[in-house]
């Protein structure tokens, strides 16, 4: 194991006394245990409870994030935000790696992902909403997540700002994705280069083909238009994909 | 009451925060290196044999902070001395300031960066756009032997139009940090230099490539923390002109560090011996038990003495007695505020009430990016971590 990686295992265990790290699985390191906590967010009432929880650790990580899987039955089996594998969602990716690289360690993924998760669950079942929100599922989360972020009219812009990351990553003086007609330095210059920082090639292609999957099917229904640059460029990624 | 081992974890993390990161360090060696290459390959009439080029000051000792002007973070400061190799009794410190400045203004690329003439150095800036960059003052000098130091040198300082000489030692001063430095560095260089290497693989190969520069010491962290404390505090303040001189925080702090090996302990100790000082404002005695050797004196005719280490001649509080002591006042007051908002807040039970409190002091973003190291500490006490989830952090759960 990293030296890193055990520091900090041992930063988490000075907090979150109750985890201790089980046989190693095949590229991966497993922590397992009870997670007691008492949290408490603004204009929400405080809440203590204790999850059962496995944290599986990639041997990538911090490239890939950690998965947690909640083992002591608490989480209903049809609670809408588990994924397929029975992992929990915590939340859009690119959301995710935003919040993690606030307090990159696994200390900070458990207090600022995981127990904010928790946090929102208990609250949901209590009163039956929940207290940030919840994004859409799939793909079109995804790209209403750009959307509302960035502020950007449509779906189609939402793509066009993803090709561009994937294509240029940030470059100041090119017009922006977004279509204003200004440079990216005066218009999501910040954003973009946010964005950027964030995602690993990985993460960006995932997102990318989120984008087109939302827009292929508005095109089959609603007759959604792809300009002609638009199109030739997502045509160039799409190639440079199949090759590799 | 926050716990001494995690508090200490928590200030060593503001202190990274605010330390100049490896690839940065590496861009600014390049650079001045670049600078320091072009200037020995000029032609400077009267000199016998090489230029010697170094960095001084903070670059040179370890204490580099991002500094802090108008309450955003600006562009690093790095000393460079171009020492020419004439007799100083064979030229004048005017011909050796414009000898270096014409050399640089003879470059493409430097002429442009260059600022107006300075007090005593050209200054490159290199600004770059949106990121924070740093400007290299070169101080052009001369040798200047002063027994026993045989590194002191002669710089140039300029007044209206009139130009004279200046005695320094920024060498001597080196060797003389380092010697003080040298026990604690021994101890922590090895884990550092893992540490620095394993998150900045894509620059370093192996440990042997990791800097001793990039080193600190518990010592070298508290001088970096203190003169950030000291960069907010004064930057807030009409009467900034009086704010402690970095060179008096680091000849204090080495003086009365005792190699602590954490930097609480170390900072708590460095805190508590120049607070013992403060009676000297009034004219008072210092506690001897609280601090057993004064760097710090008054003199008969009421004026200040802090002295160069490799210098004695030289007084650091020349000025001290100035407008009825305003600077040796300014300096207790933010002794005072140091031990006040880093040591005994530390009593304050309230978890919000004590993160806003250091968010005041060291600043917020970097509070609020370790503040769990603290906070779940004081929750571990009563068994069950306890955890504020702000407004930044809350992401919607989701499903792929």
């Amino acid at each position: 194991m990293k030296d890193e990686l055990v520091a900090e295992i041992a930063e988490l265990q000075c907090v979150h006394r109750g985890l201790t790290a089980i046989p190693r699985a095949e590229n991966a390191t497993i922590l397992s245990g009870p997670l007691p906590f008492e949290a408490s967010a603004d204009d929400h009432s405080t809440i203590t409870e204790c999850f059962e929880i496995e944290l599986t650790i990639p041997d990538n990580y911090p490239e890939n994030l950690p998965y947690v899987r909640e083992t002591g039955g608490k989480i209903d089996s049809d609670y809408d935000h588990l994924n397929g594998d029975g992992t929990l969602c915590l939340g859009i990716p690119i959301e995710k790696h935003r919040i993690f690289w606030q307090q990159p360690s696994l200390l900070g993924f458990v207090n600022r992902l995981l127990i904010p998760y928790f946090f929102g669950y208990c609250h949901y079942k209590k009163y039956g909403t929940h207290p940030f929100g919840e994004a859409e599922h799939g793909a079109v989360g995804i790209v209403q997540h750009y959307m509302d972020t960035l502020e950007l009219n449509d779906e189609r812009t939402a793509l066009a700002v993803i090709a561009f990351l994937i294509e240029h990553g940030y470059r100041g003086h090119h017009p922006c994705p977004c279509g204003s007609g200004k440079k990216v330095r005066k218009c999501h210059g910040q954003a973009l280069r946010d964005l950027q920082e964030l995602h690993t090639a990985r993460t960006l292609q995932n997102d990318f083909v989120a984008g087109l999957d939302v827009c292929i099917a508005m095109i089959k229904s609603e007759n959604l238009q792809i300009p002609e640059p638009l199109d030739r460029q997502i045509r160039r990624i799409l190639n440079k994909m199949i090759k590799r | 009451m926050v716990e001494k081992n995690r508090y200490s974890r928590f200030l060593e993390k503001v202190v990274e925060a605010i330390d100049i990161p490896p690839s940065k360090y590496r861009d600014a060696v390049d650079r001045y290196q670049a600078v320091g290459n072009y200037l020995e390959d000029g032609e400077y009439p009267g000199c016998a044999g090489e230029l010697s080029i170094y960095p001084q000051g903070s670059f040179r000792l370890g204490t580099v902070v991002r500094p802090i002007r108008d309450g955003i973070e600006a562009s690093y400061d790095i000393d460079l001395v171009c020492e020419l190799p004439i007799e100083k009794y064979w030229t004048n410190p005017q011909s050796v300031k414009l000898m270096v400045g014409d050399r640089l203004k003879e470059h493409g690329t430097y002429r442009k960066l260059l600022d107006e003439e300075g007090k005593r150095c050209w200054t490159l800036e290199y600004a770059e756009q949106d990121e924070i960059g740093f400007h290299l003052d070169v101080l052009p000098s001369v040798p200047d032997p002063l027994p026993p130091s045989d590194t002191a040198i002669a710089i140039t300082n300029k007044q209206g139009n009139v130009y004279t000489w200046s005695a320094s030692d920024p060498k001597g001063y080196g060797l003389w940090f380092d010697r003080q430095n040298q026990a604690a560095f021994e101890f922590v260089r090895t884990d550092q230099k893992r540490a620095i290497l394993a998150q900045s693989s894509h620059i370093y190969a192996s440990i042997d490539d990791v800097p001793d520069a990039l080193v600190r010491t518990p010592l070298q962290r508290s001088i970096q923390l203190m003169k950030r404390h000291r960069d907010i505090m004064f930057d807030n303040e009409q009467n900034n002109k009086y704010a402690p001189i970095s060179i008096i925080i680091t000849t204090l702090a080495a003086q009365f560090y005792q190699n602590e090996s954490d930097i609480y302990s170390a900072l708590y100790n460095i805190v508590t011996q120049l607070h013992a000082h403060a009676v000297l404002v009034e004219n008072g005695t210092v506690d001897r038990s609280l601090a057993p050797h004064s760097p710090i004196k008054r003199s008969p005719d009421g004026g200040w003495y802090i002295g160069n280490p490799v210098n004695p001649k030289e007084n650091f509080a020349d000025r001290w007695h100035e407008d009825n002591h305003a600077r040796a006042r300014a300096f207790f007051r933010w002794v005072a505020a140091l031990k006040e908002t880093l040591f005994d807040i530390l009593e304050e039970p309230r978890l919000n009430v004590l993160r806003e409190r250091l968010s005041a002091t060291l600043g917020a973003a970097v509070v609020s990016k370790h503040f769990d190291l603290i906070a779940s500490g004081v929750a571990a006490e009563s068994s069950v971590p306890r955890i504020h989830i702000s407004k930044s952090t809350p992401t919607r759960p989701w499903r792929a």
